[in-house]
C-alpha cells in the first residue's frame, strides 16, 4: 500500500490509461448510453420531453399506475438510480485484487451507519465461502478447558451489541509525501462504521478458564491467508467481541461469515475475519501482519510495534471531490469524526485554510469508537475556499496537522495518517484534494 | 472499562467480580470546553446555544444511550466461573493439533523436520519464483523478499532481510499462507528447505546449513532489535479558533489532480448510469461477468504472462490455443492443466467461482486476443 517513487510515476499514469481503457461495468454503460444519446438526436429531444412530462403541473406514470408487488425482490437492494454508489478499488495499488482493498463511498452516506454491502474490503487471500454448520471456533492454549464452539454454542451466550467503526490503519497512506486521490471514498474510504452483534470476548475467556501465566491470545482465520495477529489480553478482556451480525444480520462473507473478531477501536485488521481459532500464551507471536506489516517505520530506521490504536481523525463527505459546489449561497458542510481512544468530544471547521476555525455541530448519536456526524452551516460566496475540518476527543487529544505527523514520523511509516484534511474549493464550486502549509 | 454514570451505582454493584468502577457524579458539561460527550440527539457548538448543552447533560443524568450500549456489555461480560454455560466440546489433542500451526520467536510451536537452500532451489524456483522473483527480486507489482537495503533511505524496500525480526515469523508465514494459490499444500521439511532458501537468497545462512526445528529460532535476523512499542500519542495540536496562521503564509503544496493517477470517470461523467437503457445493460452483461471474473481471478497470471500464462491480447498465442476448440479450453480453464508453458491452476486457483463464470472469462480472454468466432 506504499505510495509510488516519483520516477514510477509516469508508469502508473500510463499503467491508468491502460486500465480505463477497460472500463469497469458501471461507467462502461454510462458510456454506451451517452454513446446512444449522442447518435439518435430524434431520441435525445424525446428524452429531454419525457423528463418534462414527469413534472409539475404533469402527474407522472408511476401516480397512474401500481408498481411492484411484495417479494418481487425477496432480499431489496438500493433504487436502480443508486447503482452509482459502490465499493471501488485503485487498481494499481496491489498486484492482485484476491490480496486487496476496496473503498467505502463514504461521499454518499448519510448518518453513522455504514451499510453492510459498502463496507470496505480488505482481503489477504480473498473472501472464503464456509457453511456455519461446518464452522468452529477453538480456543485453547494456556487454558483450563480447551473447548471448540459451534456456531450454534456461540449464539446461546449472552449477546452484545454496539455501534463501532472499523478501519484499516493505510486508511489515507497513500499521501504521506502529497496529495495523490482525487476522490474522498479513495483518500478516507478505508473507513466504516455498523452495529456489530456477538459474544464479549471476555465471556469465551472466563467459559474456558484463563491460566495466570496467560499475556496473550492470538487470534487466527480460516481464510487461505491464515491471517493471524497477537492481542494482549487486557484488551481482550476489556472490549474485544466475538462477532457474529452486522447491522441486523449475519454478518457478509466479506465482513468474515460467519465469525470474526472485533477489536474497537484498533486498526481494522486486528479485527481477524473467519476466525477459526483463539489460543492463549504468555508472549507475543510476532506473525507476519505484526512485523512485516502494521509495523510503522522512522526515519532513522527503527519501526514502531503494536501501534494498535486508531487516533482521532475527521474528514468533510460534504463538500468533497465527488460532491462539488453548484451556485453561491447556503450550505451545511458536512462530515465524519471517529476516535480510536472513545467519544468525538468537538470537530471544529476552517473554511480559509485554517487560519479561523468554527465549531461545528456535532450530530445524532456520540457514541465511543464510532463515527460521529457534525455540520456547519456556511455562505459560499461562490470564491475559492480551503476547507479543513478537526477532532477532538473525550482525551483532550486534537486531531494533528500533516506537518506534525511528519514532523515526528517522516513520511515512510504507512499507517496512522490522521492528519487534518484540506479540500480546495475552486471558484465556480469544483472541489480537489491539496495538501498546503 | 466500565464508565458508568451515577443512575447505574445500583447496577454496577450487581456485577461481582467485575471491572466495574462507577464514576462519581458528573458535574454539569461546561460550556467552554465544548462537549458533547455522552449527549443524544442535538450537541450544541459551545459558543452558541449554551441552553442545548444543558439538555444534553439532563439526558446524561437519566442515563444516556451510550451509557446503556456499555451496561449491557458489562452484563454479558459479567465474571462468572469457567464452564458456567457449559457450551462447548472439548478440544481433544489431535483437533488441536491439526489447527494449531503458529509459531513464535522462541521456537516454540515449530514442528520436526529439516531442509537446506539446496534442497529448497528448485522447490523455490517452482513454487515461488514467478511472483517474487528468481533472486527474491519480486515480479512486477508481487513483495519482495531479498536485499539488505538500508531502511533510512528515501523509499526503503522492506524485506525479509532487512525489516523481519525473527526467522520464525518467515516459516510461520509461508507454512500457512504461501504459496499464493496453494496456502497449507508444503509438507513441513519443503517449508524448512523454502525457508532455508529465502534466508540464503537475503545471505543470512549458508547453502548447505540445514535449518531444523531446534535452530531455527537462533538464526540472528539482522534487523532483530529494529523495532520499539508504539509511543502515541506522539503530537500535540492545540485548540486555535482564530488568527492560527497568517493567510498570507498559505501555499498549496500538493494538489492531487496535477497527478491523475486515481478513476474518477464515476463522478466526473455528468450522464448517471442508471439512466442506461435495461436493453444496453443486458447486452454487455456477458462481457461484464467475463472481466469482472478475468480481471478478478486471471488478470495476475495472463495479463503479465506470468508462470507462462498466454499474455490476453498476444493474438497468435490464442489463435493457437483456440484451434483446440473453445470448450476444451474452457475444459482446462476449469478443471486445471498441465501445459508445455505451465501449469494452470483450476479455475485461477478460485474454487468458487462457477463453471459458467469461468466459461465467461475465457470468452472474455479470446474477445481480447483477436481469437473469437
Ligand atoms: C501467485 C503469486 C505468489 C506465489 C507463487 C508465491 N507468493 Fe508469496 N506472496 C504473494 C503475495 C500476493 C503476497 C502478499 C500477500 C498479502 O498481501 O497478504 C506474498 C507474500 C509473501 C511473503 C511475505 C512478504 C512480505 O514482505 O511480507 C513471503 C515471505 C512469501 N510470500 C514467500 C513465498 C514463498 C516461499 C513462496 C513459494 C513457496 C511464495 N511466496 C509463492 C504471492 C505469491
Ligand atoms: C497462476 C497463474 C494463472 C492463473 C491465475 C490463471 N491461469 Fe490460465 N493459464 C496459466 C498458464 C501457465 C497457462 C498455460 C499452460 C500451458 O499451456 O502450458 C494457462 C492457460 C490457460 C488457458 C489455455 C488452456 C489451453 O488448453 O491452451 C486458458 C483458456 C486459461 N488459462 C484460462 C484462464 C482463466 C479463465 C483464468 C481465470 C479464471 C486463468 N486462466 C487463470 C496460468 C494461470
Amino acid at each position: 500500500m506504499s505510495d509510488k517513487p516519483a520516477g514510477q510515476r509516469r508508469d502508473l499514469k500510463a499503467l491508468l490509461a491502460q486500465e480505463a481503457g477497460k472500463l469497469p461495468q458501471p461507467e462502461r454503460r454510462a458510456f454506451l448510453a451517452n454513446g446512444l444519446t449522442l447518435a439518435g438526436g430524434a431520441m435525445l429531444g424525446s428524452a429531454t420531453s419525457a423528463a418534462a412530462a414527469n413534472l409539475p403541473p404533469e402527474v407522472p406514470p408511476w401516480t397512474r399506475s401500481v408498481g411492484r408487488g411484495v417479494v418481487t425482490v425477496p432480499y431489496g437492494m438500493p433504487s436502480r438510480y443508486e447503482q452509482d454508489i459502490v465499493r471501488r478499488t485503485v487498481p494499481w495499488l496491489t498486484a492482485s485484487a484476491i490480496s486487496s482493498i476496496s473503498f467505502t463511498p463514504l461521499h454518499r452516506l448519510k448518518g453513522i451507519i455504514t451499510p453492510n454491502g459498502l463496507v470496505f474490503e480488505r482481503y489477504h487471500g480473498g473472501v472464503p465461502e464456509i457453511d456455519p454448520a461446518e464452522h468452529r471456533l477453538m480456543v485453547h492454549g494456556l487454558v483450563d478447558r480447551p473447548l471448540i464452539f459451534t456456531m450454534d454454542d456461540l449464539m446461546r451466550f449472552p449477546s452484545v451489541s454496539v455501534i463501532r467503526f472499523i478501519e484499516c490503519p493505510a486508511n489515507g497512506g497513500m499521501e504521506w509525501r502529497g496529495a495523490q486521490m482525487e476522490a474522498l471514498q479513495f483518500t478516507h474510504g478505508m473507513l466504516s462504521c455498523c452495529e456489530w452483534t456477538g459474544v464479549p470476548l471476555a465471556t469465551l475467556l472466563q467459559e474456558v478458564g484463563v491460566s495466570a501465566e496467560a499475556k496473550w491470545l492470538l487470534a487466527e482465520g480460516a481464510d487461505g491467508s491464515g491471517m493471524s495477529r497477537s492481542i494482549p489480553l487486557e484488551k481482550a478482556l476489556d472490549d474485544s467481541i466475538v462477532v457474529y451480525a452486522q447491522n441486523g444480520e449475519m454478518l457478509r462473507p466479506e465482513q468474515g461469515y460467519p465469525l470474526r473478531l472485533l477489536n474497537p477501536g484498533w486498526e481494522g485488521n486486528t479485527s481477524v475475519k473467519w476466525l477459526r481459532r483463539l489460543e492463549l500464551g504468555d508472549a507475543a507471536w510476532y506473525h507476519r501482519e505484526e512485523t512485516s506489516k502494521y509495523t510503522d517505520l522512522m526515519p532513522d530506521g527503527r519501526a514502531r510495534k503494536f501501534s494498535w490504536v486508531q487516533e482521532t481523525n475527521s474528514v468533510i463527505t460534504f463538500p468533497c471531490p465527488e460532491n462539488g459546489l453548484k451556485q453561491a449561497g447556503k450550505y451545511e458542510i458536512e462530515g465524519l469524526a471517529w476516535s480510536g481512544r472513545g467519544r468525538i468530544k468537538r470537530v471544529d471547521v476552517s473554511v480559509d485554510g485554517g487560519v479561523s476555525w468554527r465549531s461545528a455541530r456535532v450530530k445524532g448519536l456520540i457514541l465511543p469508537k464510532a463515527l460521529t456526524r457534525f455540520g456547519l452551516e456556511w455562505d459560499w460566496d461562490g470564491g475559492p475556499a480551503l476547507l479543513q475540518s478537526r477532532a477532538v476527543d473525550e482525551t483532550g487529544y486534537v486531531q494533528p496537522t500533516l506537518a506534525q505527523l511528519r514532523e515526528a514520523r517522516g513520511v515512510e511509516s504507512i499507517y496512522h495518517k490522521n492528519a487534518i484534511h484540506t479540500w480546495r474549493v475552486a471558484e465556480g464550486g469544483g472541489v480537489t484534494n491539496v495538501q498546503i502549509e | 472499562m466500565c464508565r458508568l454514570s451515577r443512575t447505574f451505582v445500583g447496577l454496577c454493584a450487581l456485577l461481582a467480580g467485575s471491572a466495574c468502577t462507577p464514576e462519581p457524579a458528573q458535574p454539569p458539561v461546561s460550556v467552554a470546553s465544548g462537549s458533547g460527550a455522552g449527549t443524544m440527539a442535538v450537541a450544541a457548538p459551545p459558543e452558541t446555544t449554551p441552553s442545548a448543552t444543558r439538555i444534553g447533560s439532563t439526558a446524561r443524568n437519566i442515563g444516556t444511550l451510550d451509557d446503556i450500549e456499555e451496561l449491557s456489555v458489562a452484563i454479558a461480560a459479567e465474571r462468572r466461573p469457567s464452564g458456567y454455560f457449559g457450551y462447548g466440546d472439548p478440544a481433544t489433542p489431535e483437533q488441536i493439533a491439526g489447527w494449531d500451526i503458529d509459531v513464535r520467536p522462541d521456537g516454540k510451536g515449530l514442528p520436526p523436520g529439516s531442509g537446506t537452500a539446496e534442497q529448497g532451489e528448485a522447490l523455490y524456483e517452482e513454487k515461488c519464483s514467478t511472483c517474487h522473483g528468481v533472486f527474491g527480486e519480486g515480479e512486477g507489482r508481487w513483495p519482495k523478499l531479498a536485499g539488505d537495503e538500508p531502511l533510512t533511505g528515501e523509499r526503503p524496500e522492506k524485506t525479509v532481510g532487512n525489516y523481519w525480526p525473527y526467522a520464525s515469523t518467515l516459516w510461520d508465514y509461508v507454512h500457512r499462507a504461501m504459496p499464493f494459490y496453494e496456502p497449507q499444500s508444503l509438507s513441513d521439511d519443503e517449508v524448512y528447505s523454502v525457508v532455508a532458501y529465502v534466508l540464503y537468497l537475503n545471505e543470512l545462512i549458508e547453502y548447505d546449513f540445514e535449518l531444523n526445528q531446534s535452530n531455527l529460532a537462533a538464526v540472528e535476523m539482522p534487523n532483530r532489535d529494529g523495532f520499539f512499542v508504539d509511543p502515541r500519542p506522539d503530537v500535540v495540536n492545540a485548540v486555535c479558533m482564530e488568527d492560527c496562521k497568517n493567510p498570507d503564509d498559505i501555499r498549496i503544496t500538493w494538489d492531487s489532480t496535477e497527478l491523475g493517477v486515481t478513476p474518477t470517470q464515476h463522478f466526473q461523467d455528468d450522464v448517471a448510469d442508471a439512466a442506461a437503457p435495461a436493453a444496453v445493460a443486458s447486452a454487455t452483461l456477458d462481457d461484464a461477468v467475463g472481466q469482472r471474473v478475468y480481471d478478478q481471478a486471471c488478470k495476475t497470471c495472463h495479463g503479465p504472462g506470468l508462470a507462462g500464462a498466454p499474455v490476453v491480447g498476444d493474438a497468435p498465442a490464442w489463435a493457437a490455443r483456440r484451434d483446440q476448440g473453445l470448450d476444451v479450453l474452457v475444459r482446462h480453464a476449469v478443471e486445471g492443466f498441465q501445459g508445455e508453458a505451465g501449469y494452470m491452476p483450476a479455475k485461477g486457483g478460485q474454487v468458487q467461482l462457477g463453471d459458467d463464470e469461468v466459461a465467461a472469462a475465457v470468452s472474455y480472454m479470446l474477445q481480447n486476443s483477436g481469437a473469437a468466432d
